[in-house]
């Protein structure tokens, strides 16, 4: 469905004439002409309006009663009072009656200083309750989840958390249960309210019924500080504001961004603030002496390093995380490349198709942008599961299909929590992505044998023109996970991309395009300030484990658990392996020589870019703990150390010295940035984007033909959860839904390997060490795979699957 | 007068009587009788006896109003803490002097009446003004302005005063004036 448009009408509210859109809810419209009116349960993020609430009742010209402002749109010419005795009368009696029954526990209420109904009653109420009779009441504090607790005597029946729970994050767990005063709410089955979204319920409610277990009584309003940033634990990047007391980090609420992530935060970004301040948190330098790490100072630290990277001159290579910003991607390259004189610098988690292709993929022309997901005529996700890789695109793509009708096509080999939602359902094998994409091309016409090709992609013809039909759409957005475009045969599967692009939508039409699901935080961002290298991970960890490379950097990663490969012998043999870490991961605690404390994402500086192409600013909410000092400002000393003419005092100069040596970013300051980011594909410095590009239709050569797994051996992939990470594994709040090692199977599967829900099972992936995890059957789960959960994603084979020789874990 | 009439004409100008003569017999006069005018107030007091207080073996006794270092309190019959940690008496305070950390009560460990307590109340009596906000403030008359006002010690580290310290009894009491005194 295309926007909206909307033409201007004028009304007439309070004796003003007020010029707003048509068909605006009246709430909004009246804002425009500076005049409030009340309301509890209104929130335009929700979508319909309910008037459960009737507080804001308003007296319209023509009309005998008074009307709900927050379901009523306005028209031209309508004659609009909020200010008669009549409205008055009903806002107070309103508010009187949502107060019978609520306790005026405000002193130990958390919500108590920010609180809406707080704020009615004293700008809205008749100040006096003539009610003396006993108030209704239920147990309390009770717990809805391990993450909100619930008031149910504070609640006035808003409707907000319910809707949430129903039209928005879709998991269908809340409801009201009872009716009349007695009417409470509750999830459905009264089992602990755990979804990936439940967090919102807290910023949504109007009261304090719903009130956050980590942040209980921590602070009130008065004591608090907001400082607005940009969540980097997954490419989202969702807008955040860190609540901070003390120079602590209490608690993470939504920055409301339209463009980005609509207002609503994931429980992974909510909530793992805890990590923050975890003890385990590095916070000074250390040095490998004696076989083990010890704090020193940051003068012999920068020495050590800067002399290590001297000898390994030429022979070092850098591998950076998906939490770096721009600047640090660009500070290391310089170092590595300009002052070392070595040549590998990768960002990606595994190979990656060739800069030609990426320069065709990440085109300006074939760019969709986040709202384009909302207001598509059809969305096709491939091989990514939005709700692991990148949560809040997963609410958004709902939003698309409930409320503006998005036809929603989903291909992936891994059953998808979208799935109930799309019209097109497509279940290719593991690692098949490029099968599949030339199974899609040959449907929408463009040669090969659909039959074969759709077997070769373990699919079947139907699935593939069901997806095919998608194509029909003219807006059409395609979302794609970067695992799709990693492993060996990466340039072939994106040119069945670019081929498949080609074919679904106008170059350069605005709502229709492409979008990256990426691994990283900011894999876009790194990528085009040149963290990408000519060798893919796997082989620098060759290469070290060969001895061409002595000098490991790792930025802000650990290979051990974020990348494949085979880096144990590769960090074994590097005589130096610097890394910048919060944590002492397995890898970083084993292998690394020089471990420099990393910033939290409350403390940076600097800039990330959106998957979209928007670069978003970081800015310090707390100060660095301990001895902890700016990555970009260690990087650029190291340089220095090193003899290169470099000066960078600021946070802002690194952005500056990154702008200078980015074309397309040129001219990029954080003034320009602001609050709100900017899209670098909007800004003139765009036109220095490579010109001539190939978009193709290219020749496509036949996918290999996948050996069929034998015996106990399945097709086998791993996947990153959205609990992945040791800052979920660092946040106490969130141990309970921790990453754990799950293998997913099919009914069929584990019936014929003995195996059922819960039991332990050995899952031993071709030429890798052997996981033990817990079995989960489901029945979405195509027979003859398997997908086990573990940090390390992208893993694709075939792996044997047994019973464990151990009892069942939990 | 407005500044156009600046510098005033000739006769608004009054010169003022200046000092009167200093020396002179009519000074010893009246330097005499000023004296006598003095010590007559001093001697008419004599049958009053001494007012002076033996300070500090002697409090001055104070009004029942008189807004000293504060105290919190305990519920009488239950011994749990009236104060429940909501932070308004630090909302109030005009010298930003009340710092309060909230905590959860738990079945173990009840410490006041409401669902949270104050696991810090810190008040730093270095910068209070005694100006009497936080009680108005305190909606469980949990914080009053006690009657001490011997807070006088060595290091200003010491004048922040915990909550233990703030809910004890002090150690001596300070008296109160009696009825119409």
């Amino acid at each position: 469905m295309p926007r909206p448009f909307h033409r201007d009408i004028t009304f007439s509210i309070d004796g003003r004439e007020v010029t707003a859109p048509e068909n605006t809810i009246l709430v909004d419209a009246a804002k425009y002409g500076d005049v409030e009116i009340p309301v509890f349960c209104y929130e335009p993020k929700l979508g319909q309006p309910v008037g459960a609430c009737r507080m804001c009742l308003v007296e319209i010209e023509g009309i005998p009663k008074l009307q709900t402002a927050c379901s009523t749109p306005v028209k031209d010419g309508m004659v609009v009072h909020t200010l008669t005795d009549r409205v008055k009368e009903a806002q107070n009696a309103v508010v009187e009656f949502l107060l019978i029954n609520h306790p005026l526990d405000c002193p130990v209420c958390d919500k108590g200083g920010e609180c809406p109904l707080q704020d009615i009653s004293f700008g809205w109420g008749a100040g006096v309750s003539r009610f003396i009779e006993p108030k209704r009441h239920f147990e309390k504090p009770l717990s809805l989840s391990p993450l909100v607790a619930i008031d149910r005597e504070r609640c006035i029946l808003c409707y907000r958390c319910v809707r949430f729970s129903q039209e928005v994050a879709e998991d269908y767990q809340l409801v009201f249960e009872e009716r009349g005063a007695h009417t409470y709410v509750s999830t459905f089955n009264g089992h602990p309210y755990v979804a990936p979204f439940s967090g919102n319920i807290i910023e949504l409610c109007p009261v304090g019924a719903l009130t956050s277990k980590p942040y209980r009584f921590r602070a009130r309003p008065w004591d608090i500080e907001q400082a607005g940033s940009v969540c980097t634990l997954c490419p989202s990047q969702c807008n955040v504001s860190f609540t901070v007391r003390d120079d602590r980090v209490l608690r993470v609420l939504a920055r409301d961004h339209k463009e980005v992530d609509d207002g609503w935060l994931c429980d992974k970004g909510r909530f793992a603030y805890q990590a923050i301040h975890a003890d385990e948190r590095i916070t000074r330098p250390m040095i490998r002496d004696g076989g083990e790490l010890r704090e020193v100072s940051w003068d012999r630290a920068l020495d050590e390093a800067a002399a290590a990277l001297g000898r390994a001159r030429g022979k070092v290579a850098a591998v950076v995380g998906g939490q770096t910003s721009n600047e640090e991607g660009h500070l290391l390259s310089h170092l590595v490349r300009d002052v070392l004189g070595s040549s590998d610098v990768e960002s990606r988690v595994a190979g990656a198709p060739s800069a030609e292709l990426r320069v065709a993929l990440d085109h300006p022309d074939l760019q969709a942008t986040v709202p384009d997901i909302e207001f598509a005529h059809a969305v096709l996700v491939i091989d990514a599961e939005p709700v692991d890789d990148m949560p809040i695109i997963d609410l958004r793509i709902r939003k698309g299909v409930r409320r503006n009708h998005v036809k929603l096509g989903v291909a992936t080999s891994r059953p998808s929590s979208l799935d109930p939602n799309a019209s097109a359902v497509a279940r290719f094998a593991p690692g098949a992505g490029e099968a599949f994409l030339a199974a899609l091309n040959a449907a929408l016409g463009g040669g090969g044998v659909l039959s074969e090709l759709a077997e070769a992609a373990g699919t079947t013809e139907q699935a593939v023109r069901d997806v095919a039909a998608l194509f029909d759409a003219t807006d059409l957005v395609i979302l794609y996970g970067e695992r799709l475009l990693s492993g060996p045969r990466a340039d072939q599967t994106a040119r069945a991309l670019l081929n498949v692009a080609g074919k679904s939508f106008e170059r350069g039409r605005d709502g229709a395009g492409l979008m990256e699901i990426p691994a990283g935080t900011n894999s876009r961002g790194l990528r085009e300030v040149g963290c990408v290298s000519d060798r893919s991970p796997a082989e620098i960890a060759e290469a070290a484990a060969g001895g061409d490379l002595t000098a490991l950097y790792l930025l802000h990663t650990d290979p051990l658990v974020d990348l494949a490969g085979e880096w144990e012998p590769a960090l074994d043999r590097a005589t130096t392996v610097i890394a910048h870490s919060m944590f002492l991961t397995p890898g970083i605690a084993e292998h690394a020589t020089i471990v420099f404390p990393a910033e939290s994402w409350a403390e940076r500086e600097g800039t990330v870019t959106h998957p979209d192409g928007r670069l978003q600013r970081l800015r310090a909410g707390i100060g660095r703990p301990g001895d902890v000092r700016a990555c970009w400002q260690t990087l650029a000393e190291l340089s220095k150390r090193l003899g290169a003419d470099i000066s960078i005092l600021t946070g802002s100069m690194a952005t500056a010295q990154m702008a200078e040596h980015v074309p397309i970013y040129a001219g990029i300051t954080h003034d320009e940035l602001g609050g709100q980011g900017v899209r670098w594909q909007e800004r003139d410095a765009a036109s220095a984007y490579p010109g001539d590009v190939d978009f193709g239709p290219f020749g496509l050569e036949a996918p290999p033909v996948r050996p069929r797994p034998s015996g106990s051996e399945l097709q086998f992939a791993t996947f990153r959860s959205i609990w992945g990470g040791p800052e979920v594994a660092a946040s106490p709040a969130l141990q309970f839904l921790r990453s754990r090692p799950r293998v997913l199977l099919s009914p069929a599967d584990a019936q014929r390997l003995e195996l059922f829900d819960g039991l332990a099972a050995t899952v031993a992936p071709d030429g890798r060490e052997a996981v033990e995890a817990t079995v989960h059957v489901r029945d979405a789960v195509p027979e003859g795979s398997a997908f086990l959960e573990s940090d390390v994603a992208g893993v694709v084979g075939t792996a044997g699957i047994r019973k464990a020789e151990a009892a069942v874990v939990v | 007068m407005s500044p156009a009439q600046w510098p005033p004409p000739e006769g608004v100008v009054q010169p003022i009587k200046g000092p009167q003569e200093i020396g002179g017999p009519k000074g010893v006069y009246r330097a005499f009788g000023e004296t006598l005018r003095g010590l007559k107030t001093t001697f008419a007091r004599i049958p009053e006896g001494t007012t002076t207080y033996q300070y500090p073996e002697e409090k001055v006794p104070v009004y029942p109003r008189f807004r000293g270092r504060h105290r919190l309190h305990r519920f009488e019959d239950t011994g749990l803490e009236k104060c429940v940690g909501c932070s308004l008496c630090a909302a109030a305070c005009p010298a930003d002097c009340i710092r309060v950390v909230a905590a959860e009560n738990t079945p173990d460990n009840r410490v006041s009446a409401g669902e949270r307590y104050a696991a810090v109340y810190e008040i730093n009596l270095s910068r209070c003004i005694f100006c009497g906000y936080c009680e108005v403030a305190c909606p469980f008359d949990a914080i009053t302005m006690g009657h001490d006002y011997e807070m006088s010690d060595y290091d200003r580290a010491d004048l922040i005063f915990t909550k233990e310290m703030l809910l004890a009894e002090p150690l001596e009491r300070t008296p109160l004036r009696a009825e119409g005194e």
